[in-house]
């Protein structure tokens, strides 16, 4: 069976008055039908971008998308714009990293859940309502019959998330892609939210694609991993794979300045979070060699010189380094 | 809501007093003696005294203020100097012609400017955005009077296709109440059209560039949808505020377009009693805008809480 959504080199540049910024840079990665696949690495690295570009939210011009998506086996990317917008919030949702700015404040909670199956569903007003009544609480929320005429000014953050999730679930999509979806929330709000997606994800079925920063959320959610660093994926494997057997520079780094339980004050003296030292390049110019070679602590002169393939060095596990084997074995 | 409305019905009562005051004080803060120009030049200090007295003019302020008030609230604005008319009728017989023109040249502002403003604003930056710019800037540049002779010239005079002045009423028929209209209402407008198409712009840029804008896109809502019900609803309020802000300078537009295209308004009836110093005629007229735009900002103040659910008081 295909897989649902299939990136295939996928290249997302902006043109710019200071020239063309290479925010996404020939990144392949597949997600199955119901399948949690996270996809990390810190700020600026093109993970927002992969996931606009999926939506086709990119506006071009400036933007530029280059390469396939394949879902369903279909290119989002040769589509119609009227053509990609029955698919928008129908096939694929979204879920946004601001609840409190992603909702339009002078519309009810109500209409703005409605107006999805108004939209791809065809349903009546009066209906529309009536599903997001439903969708309010399957989410969660308490007397829904009153909150769905409210407007988002009325409701907590946490609230609004839960909306939001409503809003992208309401017309039971193939894949939900989730932008940083508890990063703007409180620790206990984010527990919470990330219950409800796991829940309605078996629910309805979804794949997600859980786009974060938080390793914690990662290994909460996903089945597998994608790491991405300045626009290139770096490392793909299993969850287990790339915790437990990080083979990329990069993702060790990632691992080791995650904060652990028990590792600082339980035990005799607080270790010290490792940091990545150096800054991401600049993705203005074309990066010769391995993006990562500035800041990698294993940096050697071929690394330099040449960029690294990305390669199955154990089975469903992909690195992008030229000492993965050496990783490997001291693995 | 009801309470609010009512709270602002209410402020409204103050702003109308001090315009009462003010639109008083008219007659001794403008130059000029009005019993002297009603009796003459030939007229000796005897007469221009008795003219005073008759007209009241030497009782003391506070006291003709008090008695003026009252008659005014009871709806009678004093009698004209020049036609010894109640002003209240004269205004009344004027009225039709000046609320039409108001009315079409709001209407024909609002269903241009808007569009074109929510066009310029999804068009950022081509040359359909610099054309609404252009117009912009033009329409707010020239003055009505100019606009006014340029249509009437072309439309009127050259292709005929309007009449060149007067006034239709509406209970003659609607076709000629609005081809006499149409011209004046789109000079008057012009002004009104830029300024509505600029804020309309600059607001929508900004909107357009909010998060729940993506949000609806990403729920697959089409770009007449985003445009026009998820963004301009958000873009209401320094619209409609700008609306009303206007308003004012359409009252002064008026009266100029009036004469322009000889229209038997308001602002023939003030600008002929401003030649007169016909000043109970002056007084009702100023008093009459004055209370049309205090309402027209108290719709305004009523409109932000129906676009706006975040907007209490």
């Amino acid at each position: 069976m295909p897989p649902l959504l299939e990136v295939q080199n996928l290249q997302t540049h902006f043109g710019t008055l200071d020239g063309v910024v290479r925010a996404v840079e020939g990144v392949s990665f597949h997600i199955d039908a119901g399948e949690t696949v996270a996809v990390v690495g810190e700020s600026g690295c093109g993970k927002s971008v992969t996931a606009m570009s999926i939506m086709r939210l990119i506006q071009t011009p400036p933007g530029k998308i280059a390469g396939k998506i394949l879902f369903q086996g279909r290119d989002l990317l040769e589509l119609t714009e009227p053509e990609m917008q029955a698919i928008r919030g129908k096939d694929i949702s979204m879920v946004f990293q601001e609840p409190m700015t992603s909702l339009n404040p002078v519309l009810t909670v109500g209409r703005q859940i409605g107006e999805t199956v108004m939209l791809h569903e065809g349903l009546s007003a009066k209906d529309a309502e009536q599903r997001a009544i439903e969708m309010l609480t399957l989410v969660g929320i308490p007397a829904p019959a009153r909150r769905v005429r409210e407007y988002p000014h009325q409701l907590s953050g946490g609230m609004r998330q839960r909306v939001m999730i409503a809003m992208a679930l309401a017309c039971s999509p193939q894949l939900l892609v989730a932008d940083e979806p508890t990063t703007a929330l409180d620790v206990t709000i984010q527990a919470q939210i990330l219950e409800l997606m796991r829940d309605l994800k078996t629910r309805v079925g979804a794949a997600i694609m859980l786009i974060t920063h938080d390793l914690g959320v990662v290994a909460e959610m996903a089945q597998r991993v994608v790491v991405m660093y300045a626009g290139r994926k770096v490392e793909e494997g299993s969850v287990e794979d790339i915790f437990l057997h990080p083979l990329h520079p990069y993702t060790r780094g990632l691992m080791g300045a995650m904060p652990k339980l028990g590792s600082s004050l339980t035990t005799t003296g607080r270790t010290k979070l490792t940091e990545i030292e150096g800054q991401v390049p600049s993705l203005r110019k074309p990066i010769i060699g391995c993006a990562f070679a500035g800041r990698c602590p294993e940096v050697t002169d071929v690394c330099r010189r040449m960029a690294p393939a990305i390669e199955e060095k154990a089975p469903a596990h992909w690195v992008a380094c030229h000492y993965a084997a050496r990783a490997m074995a001291a693995a | 809501m009801f309470a609010y409305t009512v709270r602002r019905v209410i402020a409204t009562i103050p702003v109308m007093a001090v315009v009462a005051l003010f639109v008083f004080s008219l007659l001794y803060i403008a130059p000029g003696d009005p019993a002297a120009i009603i009796a003459g030049d030939q007229a000796t200090p005897e007469d221009v005294e008795r003219i005073r007295e008759s007209l009241g003019l030497d009782r003391p302020f506070l006291l003709r203020f008090t008695e003026w008030l009252f008659r005014v609230l009871q709806g009678d604005l004093g009698v004209s100097i020049f036609t010894n008319l109640p002003v209240s009728h004269m205004i009344q017989q004027r009225l039709e012609p000046t609320f039409s023109l108001m009315a079409l040249t709001l209407v024909i502002a609002l269903s241009f400017a808007i569009p074109m403003g929510v066009l310029a604003a999804w068009k950022q930056g081509t040359w359909i955005d610099r054309l609404v710019m252009v117009f912009a800037v033009m329409g707010f540049s020239v003055p009505v009077f100019v606009v006014g002779y340029v249509l009437a010239y072309t439309f009127a005079l050259q292709l005929d296709w309007f009449p060149v002045q007067g006034y239709s009423p509406l209970a003659n028929g609607f076709g000629g109440w609005l081809s006499n209209l149409m011209l004046p209402a789109i000079a008057l407008g012009s002004a009104f059209i830029a300024l509505i198409a600029r804020i309309t712009r600059a607001t929508m840029l900004e909107v357009l560039s909010q998060d729940y804008v993506r949000t609806a896109r990403a729920k697959g809502v089409g770009q007449r949808s985003v445009l026009f019900v998820h963004a301009l609803k958000n873009a209401a309020v320094p619209i409609i505020t700008i609306i009303g802000i206007g308003f004012a300078a359409l009252i002064g537009g008026a009266v100029v377009t009036e004469s322009v295209f000889a229209i038997p308004g308001v602002g023939r009836l003030v600008v002929d009693a401003i030649l007169r110093r016909d000043y109970p005629v002056i007084q009702g007229v100023v008093l009459m805008f004055s209370f049309t735009y205090v309402i027209v900002n108290l719709i305004v103040d009523l409109l932000y809480t129906v676009f706006d659910p975040r907007i209490r008081y």
